[in-house]
C-alpha cells in the first residue's frame, strides 16, 4: 500500500502563509542562537538587531543611492551591449543555419567558463573607469542571451511558419507577426539570466577596483570589519536582484522556463 | 568535415592570425596584448615553472569535493522536499530564490568565517552547487509519472521498494542533470573564488601572474583555464549522455 | 529689439568660444582607502590644496597590487599611488612603460603583528612552532613577516591570511597564532586587552630606511604632463605639512575609520611619522632588488642603466623653494 505524502492535508493558502511566517521566525531564532552562541568570533555573525540597525542607517545614507545608481548604470549598459550582441548572434545563427552550426559549439562550451578570470585583460584594455566593469558584465551577459535566442529561433513552431507562408506573408511580416511573438519568452529568459550574470560580473569588478558602486561599498565595509553593515548591504543587493528577476518573470509567458 | 565546422575553425584561426600580426607589428601594444604563439608557448612554461599540473589538481580536487558534498546533501534534501510537502513549503521557495541569487558575492562573509584558503573556496562552491542539485532532485522525483506509481501500487510494493525501484530510476535523468550542474557550478565558483582571493589552484595562478605582471604567462593561464573549463564541461556532458541515453 | 537679440547672440557665441579656465584633472589610482598614508591625498583634495595648484583629483581605489599597476600601465590613470615597489620594479623589468616618480612610504612603520591577549605570546621570540599571518605572497607584509621571524631566530610558519578583517577572525578563533594589521584597525581591541602587539615593521633594522611603496606614472603622462606631476607633488607636500600641523585631516581620518580622535592621533603619531612619507629619495634599492629576486619578481639585479630609466623623481621638496 503506497503511503500518502506527509502533510498533504495542509493545502489552504492561509495555512501556507502561517507556515511561511513560522519558518521565518524559525530562521530568525536559529540566526540569533548562532550569533550569540560564541561559536564564531564576535561580530562575524552579528545579531539581527545589529543588522537591522545597520540596514536602517544605510537606508538613510545618500551613499547607498549614489552607489546603486552607479552599479545600475554599469549593469544596464552591460546588458545593452552583451544581451544586444547575444540577441543578434542568436537571430543570425537561427536564421542562417550554417552560421548557427559553425559558432554555436563555441558559445555553448565557452558559456560555463568563469568570466572573472578575464578581469586582468579587461583592466589592461579598458582601464579603471566604467569600461572594465561594463566589459565584464557584457561578456557575462552575452552567452545566456545568445543561447536562449538561438534556441528560441530554432524552436518556433514550424506549423506557424507554414501558416504564415500560406498567407503569403513577406519576410518582414513573418518576422513581426510570427518570430517576434514566439521569441518573447526565450528572449525574456535570456534577459533574466543575462541580468543575473551581468550583475555578478559588475559587482565582482567593483570589488576588485572602483571608487563607486555597490561592490565598492561592500569591500569598504569588509576592509573596516563593519560586518553588520556588510550583511545589511548584501540583503539589499539580493533583494534588488530578486526584484528585477520577479519583474522579468511577470513579463515572461508561463510556458517557458518557470 | 562539415562546412560549418570548417567555418568555425577558420574563424578562430583567422582571429588568432590577426592578433598575432597586430601585436608583432606593434599596432597593438605588446605590454597589453600578447601574440597567440607566445601564449601557447607560455603554457608549456607554466607546467615547468608554475607547477600548473599541481594547481590544476588542487582546483579539480576542490571542485570534486564540493560537488560530491552537494550531490549527497542535495539528493537527500531534494528527496525530503519531495516527500514532505510541509518541508517543501517551508524551504522550497527560499532554495528557489537562492538559485537566482548572486551567491558568489557572499565570499567576503565566507572569508571572515572560514579564513582565506581552501575552506572558503570549498564552502562557497558547495553552497552554489547544492541549490541546483536539490531543485533537480525534487523536480525529478515530483515529475515521475503517476502511472508508474500506480503500477507499483498494483504490485503492492513497500515504500522503500517504490523509491528504489520506481521513483529513483525514473528520476535518474533529472538527477544526472543535477549532478552535471553541480559539477559545473562547483568548477565556476572554485576558479572564481581562487581568483578573487588570490589563493589556490589555477584561478589563484592567474591572479598571482597578474600581480607579478607576467603578461604572456597570465594570458597563457587564462587560455588554459578556458580550455580546462571547456574540457570539463564536455566531459560532464558526455558522462550525462552515457548515463542517460534518452 | 533685433539689435539687442543680435548682441546677446554674439555675446553668447564669443563666450562659448573662449577657453574656460578649468583645472587640470589628474586621475589617481590608490590602494586601500582608509589608511592614513593612502587616503591623505583625499583629505588634501577636500581641503582645496590640490585646487590651489590648479588640479582636480579623480581617485579610484583598488585592492592594491596588480590592479593599481595595471591601471597606470593601461594609461587609464595618470598616477598610481601607494603601490608596492616590488610591483613597480617587476613591471618595468618586463617592459611596461612605467616610471617611479616619488617615494610614498619609507620604512615599514605602519605594519604591526598581534596575538590574542590570553595567548601568553609577548614577542616574536615566543613564536617557535607558531603560525604568523601576512596578507598575500609578495606583499610588504610578507617580506616583513619573514624578516621578523628571521630576526627572532624562531621556526615560525608564515601563512597567507588575506585582508586584515579575515586575519583578525582567524587569530581570535585560534586558526593562526599571530595576525597582521595596520592602524587604526583593532585599536579598540588593543585597548581592551583582547589582543596585544608583539612585533612591528619598525623592529626590522635593515628595512628602516627602505622605500617600500612608491608613486608611479606611465611614460606618456611623464613626457606630456611633467609640469602637472610637479604641481601634484607640490600640492601633496603641502598636504603632508598641513595634515601633520592642523587637526582637520585627523578628524576626517577618525570619522572615516569610526575611531576616536585619540586613537586617530595614536595611529598617526606612533605609526606614521611624517619622515616616513617623504617624497624623496628612493632608499635602499639594493635591498629591494635582493627581495625582488628572492620572490621571483626579478631574474637578475638591475643594471645602472635600468635604475636610471626606472626612477625619475619629478619633485624633491628638499630642493624646491
Amino acid at each position: 500500500m503506497v503511503q500518502p505524502r506527509i502533510g498533504s492535508r495542509l493545502r489552504s493558502r492561509a495555512r501556507r502563509q502561517w507556515i511561511a511566517a513560522a519558518a521565518f521566525v524559525g530562521y530568525w531564532v536559529l540566526w540569533e542562537l548562532i550569533a550569540r552562541a560564541g561559536i564564531f568570533y564576535e561580530g562575524v555573525i552579528p545579531s539581527s538587531i545589529a543588522i537591522l540597525r545597520a540596514l536602517y542607517e544605510i537606508a538613510f545614507d545618500r551613499a547607498l543611492y549614489l552607489n546603486t545608481a552607479v552599479t545600475a548604470f554599469e549593469v544596464a549598459v552591460a546588458i545593452l551591449i552583451g544581451c544586444g550582441c547575444g540577441l543578434a548572434f542568436g537571430l543570425l545563427g537561427g536564421a542562417v543555419r550554417t552560421i548557427g552550426a559553425a559558432y554555436e559549439p563555441y558559445v555553448h562550451y565557452l558559456a560555463p567558463t568563469p568570466k572573472i578570470v578575464f578581469l586582468p585583460v579587461l583592466l589592461l584594455c579598458f582601464g579603471v573607469g566604467f569600461g572594465t566593469k561594463i566589459a565584464l558584465g557584457a561578456l557575462s551577459a552575452f552567452f545566456p542571451m545568445a543561447i536562449a535566442t538561438l534556441a528560441g529561433v530554432r524552436g518556433v513552431d514550424p506549423v506557424l511558419l507554414r501558416v504564415g507562408q500560406s498567407f503569403n506573408l513577406s519576410r518582414l511580416q513573418l518576422a513581426v507577426k510570427i518570430y517576434l511573438p514566439a521569441l518573447r519568452a526565450p528572449v525574456l529568459t535570456g534577459l533574466k539570466l543575462g541580468f543575473g550574470f551581468a550583475l555578478i560580473g559588475v559587482l565582482l569588478a567593483e570589488i576588485k577596483l572602483s571608487n563607486a558602486g555597490l561592490g565598492f561599498m561592500a569591500i569598504q565595509y569588509y576592509n573596516h570589519f563593519e560586518m553588520a553593515e556588510l550583511y545589511a548591504l548584501m540583503m539589499i543587493i539580493f533583494l534588488l536582484a530578486g526584484g528585477v528577476n520577479a519583474l522579468v518573470d511577470r513579463l515572461t509567458p508561463r510556458r517557458w522556463g518557470r | 568535415m562539415r562546412v560549418s565546422t570548417i567555418l568555425g575553425l577558420a574563424t578562430v584561426a583567422a582571429a588568432a592570425a590577426l592578433l598575432e600580426l597586430l601585436v608583432a607589428s606593434g599596432v597593438l601594444p605588446a605590454y597589453i596584448f600578447v601574440r597567440p604563439s607566445a601564449m601557447l608557448f607560455s603554457i608549456v612554461g607554466l607546467f615547468r615553472e608554475e607547477a600548473l599540473l599541481e594547481r590544476l589538481l588542487v582546483t579539480l580536487g576542490a571542485t570534486l569535493l564540493s560537488a560530491a558534498m552537494a550531490v549527497v546533501s542535495g539528493v537527500s534534501l531534494g528527496w525530503a522536499l519531495y516527500r514532505c510537502r510541509l518541508l517543501d513549503e517551508v524551504f522550497g521557495t527560499w532554495i528557489a530564490a537562492l538559485a537566482a541569487a548572486p551567491l558568489i558575492l557572499l565570499y567576503p562573509l565566507f572569508l571572515v568565517v572560514f579564513g582565506r584558503g581552501e575552506p572558503t573556496i570549498i564552502a562557497m562552491a558547495y553552497v552554489a552547487s547544492l541549490v541546483a542539485m536539490t531543485l533537480k532532485t525534487r523536480d525529478g522525483l515530483a515529475g515521475v509519472r503517476s502511472v508508474l506509481r500506480a503500477v507499483g501500487a498494483s504490485f503492492r510494493v513497500t515504500p522503500a521498494q517504490l523509491f528504489w525501484r520506481i521513483e529513483l530510476p525514473a528520476a535518474a535523468p533529472a538527477i544526472f542533470t543535477g549532478i552535471r550542474l553541480a559539477l559545473i557550478f562547483a568548477l565556476i565558483n572554485v576558479i572564481g573564488i581562487e581568483f578573487m582571493i588570490n589563493d589556490g589552484g589555477i584561478g589563484g595562478l592567474i591572479a598571482d601572474l597578474a600581480d607579478r605582471y607576467e603578461v604572456p604567462s597570465m594570458y597563457a593561464a587564462i587560455l588554459f583555464v578556458v580550455l580546462a573549463s571547456v574540457a570539463f564541461f564536455w566531459a560532464t556532458e558526455r558522462a550525462e549522455r552515457w548515463f542517460n541515453p534518452a | 529689439m533685433r539689435k539687442i537679440v543680435l548682441a546677446l547672440v554674439l555675446t553668447g557665441l564669443s563666450l562659448a568660444s573662449c577657453p574656460v579656465f578649468a583645472n587640470d584633472v589628474v586621475k589617481v589610482a590608490s590602494a586601500q582607502k582608509g589608511f592614513w598614508d593612502t587616503t591623505i591625498l583625499l583629505y588634501g583634495e577636500r581641503a582645496g590644496l590640490f585646487k590651489a595648484q590648479g588640479l582636480d583629483l579623480e581617485i579610484t581605489w583598488t585592492n592594491g597590487g596588480a590592479e593599481t599597476e595595471q591601471a597606470v600601465i593601461s594609461g587609464s590613470v595618470d598616477i598610481a599611488a601607494a603601490n608596492g615597489i616590488l610591483g613597480a620594479i617587476a613591471a618595468h623589468a618586463k617592459g611596461a612603460p612605467v616610471r617611479i616618480i616619488a617615494a610614498e612610504s619609507t620604512g615599514v612603520t605602519d605594519l604591526f603583528w598581534y596575538a590574542r591577549g590570553d595567548s601568553g605570546l609577548k614577542s616574536f621570540g615566543d613564536l617557535d612552532g607558531k603560525t604568523v599571518g601576512f596578507s598575500s605572497p609578495g606583499s610588504s607584509s610578507n617580506m616583513v613577516a619573514l624578516a621578523l621571524i628571521a630576526q627572532a631566530h624562531v621556526s615560525a610558519k608564515p601563512v597567507a591570511t588575506g585582508g586584515a578583517p579575515g586575519t583578525l577572525t582567524q587569530v581570535m578563533s585560534g586558526q593562526i597564532d599571530v595576525g597582521w594589521a595596520v592602524p587604526p584597525l583593532h585599536f579598540d581591541l588593543i585597548d581592551q586587552g583582547k589582543i596585544r602587539i608583539i612585533g612591528r615593521g619598525s623592529d626590522i633594522a635593515e628595512m628602516r630606511d627602505q622605500t617600500v611603496r612608491v608613486f608611479e606614472t606611465n611614460t606618456t603622462t611623464l613626457a606630456a604632463h611633467r609640469d602637472i606631476l610637479i604641481r601634484f607633488f607640490r600640492a601633496y607636500q603641502k598636504t603632508l605639512d598641513w595634515a601633520y600641523r592642523e587637526p582637520e585631516a585627523l578628524v576626517q581620518f577618525a570619522a572615516d575609520n569610526k575611531v576616536s580622535l585619540e586613537q586617530a592621533h595614536r595611529a598617526r603619531d606612533e605609526f606614521y611619522p611624517q619622515s616616513a612619507l617623504a617624497l624623496a629619495p628612493i632608499s635602499n634599492l639594493d635591498l629591494t632588488v635582493k627581495q625582488a629576486i628572492e620572490l621571483k619578481r626579478l631574474s637578475a639585479p638591475l643594471t645602472a642603466e635600468q635604475v636610471r630609466e626606472l626612477i625619475d623623481i619629478v619633485y624633491d621638496p628638499r630642493t624646491d623653494k
